[in-house]
């Protein structure tokens, strides 16, 4: 018989992708290219409020849009109508973007001059949250219809983001949904987050929204410390 | 279900780690799975066969095990198993418990010849 030994490995299968996603982000910095990885369930509206975000900042950054679904380019089509630029990611099955997917995707986008990159991770609030894309800053969508209780059945993507935009307001009165009781439980779970209702319907609160991004966006490329010249 | 990607990924882990280290058989491949992962160990298992087709760990079994979801009570410091207890604390029952394992997802062996 032959003698066996065990090797220990003892690697995180998801260390890996940290590291790559930390590398990104310190390359994004370099660029000044801030990265934003959107998230939320299919159908909250992320194309549409990606639509209001992309007319209330065009005028004084450059944006570059990243969709990324299982199959179909129906998103980039409408994003395309606004002017930004825009590239559709297809992840054949996978239900997420990782580092190298989202490093690939940014590639084939072309970072250059680009102020603001938005990556429309694919609708789901469990894998998406597991995995670092190298994003500057987080932020999730949860749509009025789909309940205040979300944070209770999905609590890991209610913990890593920075921002939770509360869309569909307009449709408030239709629904049993309490935003005092959202706000609560969402900081329960991660205290410094940021709640922001809008509706993209309407474009209630975009404003909001858009200054939001826009301090994040000029932190983000302003910091001397990474200048190059 | 998207144990498949990820089962690829941990794979080709396994794969450069047995090139890198001089390894030809592998017998064995053992991951740790927390209780609370997203990554269901039913569906590692139903897609593994598939994945290690014409690989290095073609005839490697493999081994899952499963870690407990532990928690320590923020208030009486008491360390108990979440799922078993409904993240209330069995001692003082305050619901603010601070998770300290259970949503691992590792390699942790393999054995060899």
């Amino acid at each position: 018989m032959d003698t066996y030994k065990i090797i220990e490995i003892k690697e995180s299968v998801f260390e890996d992708n940290n590291q790559r996603a930390e590398l990104l982000r310190s390359e994004l910095k370099k660029e000044r290219t801030f990265l934003l990885n959107l998230m939320s369930s299919p159908g909250s509206g992320k194309t549409t409020t990606l639509v209001r975000t992309i007319y209330a900042l065009k005028d004084e950054m450059a944006i570059g849009i990243m969709e990324a679904d299982i199959d179909s380019d129906v998103d980039a089509r409408t994003i395309s109508k606004t002017g930004a630029k825009v590239i559709q990611l297809h992840t054949g099955g996978m239900c997420h973007l990782d580092a190298e997917m989202t490093r690939q995707g940014l590639e084939g986008l072309g970072t250059q001059g680009i102020d603001l990159a938005i990556l429309e991770n694919v609708g789901n609030l469990v894998c998406p949250a597991e995995f670092d894309t190298g994003a500057s800053k987080n932020a999730m969508i949860l749509s009025v219809p789909e309940g205040d209780d979300k944070p209770l059945k999905y609590p890991l993507m209610f913990s890593i983001v920075d921002v939770v935009l509360v869309n569909k307001i307009d449709a408030m009165e239709f629904f049993d949904f309490n935003l005092d009781v959202l706000k609560e439980r969402v900081s329960k779970l991660n205290p410094g987050i940021k709640v922001i209702p809008i509706s993209a319907k309407t474009g209630e609160g975009i404003d909001q929204w858009a200054d939001w991004l826009r301090g994040e966006v000029k932190m983000w490329n302003n910091n001397s410390d990474c200048r190059s010249l | 279900m998207h144990e498949m990607g990820i089962v690829i990924k941990v794979v080709k882990t396994v794969e450069d780690f047995a090139r890198n280290n001089g390894v030809t058989r592998i017998d064995t491949l053992v991951l740790q799975i927390g209780a609370l992962s997203p990554v269901i160990p039913r569906y590692v298992e139903s897609c593994y066969p598939m994945v290690v087709k014409n690989t290095r760990l073609e005839d490697t079994r493999l081994q899952i095990d499963v870690l407990p979801a532990m928690a320590r009570c923020r208030a009486c410091r008491e360390v108990f198993d979440v799922l078993e207890h409904k993240s209330s604390c069995p001692v003082c029952h305050s619901g603010n418990p601070e998770m300290i394992s259970g949503n691992e997802f590792m390699i942790k062996e393999i054995v060899a010849f």
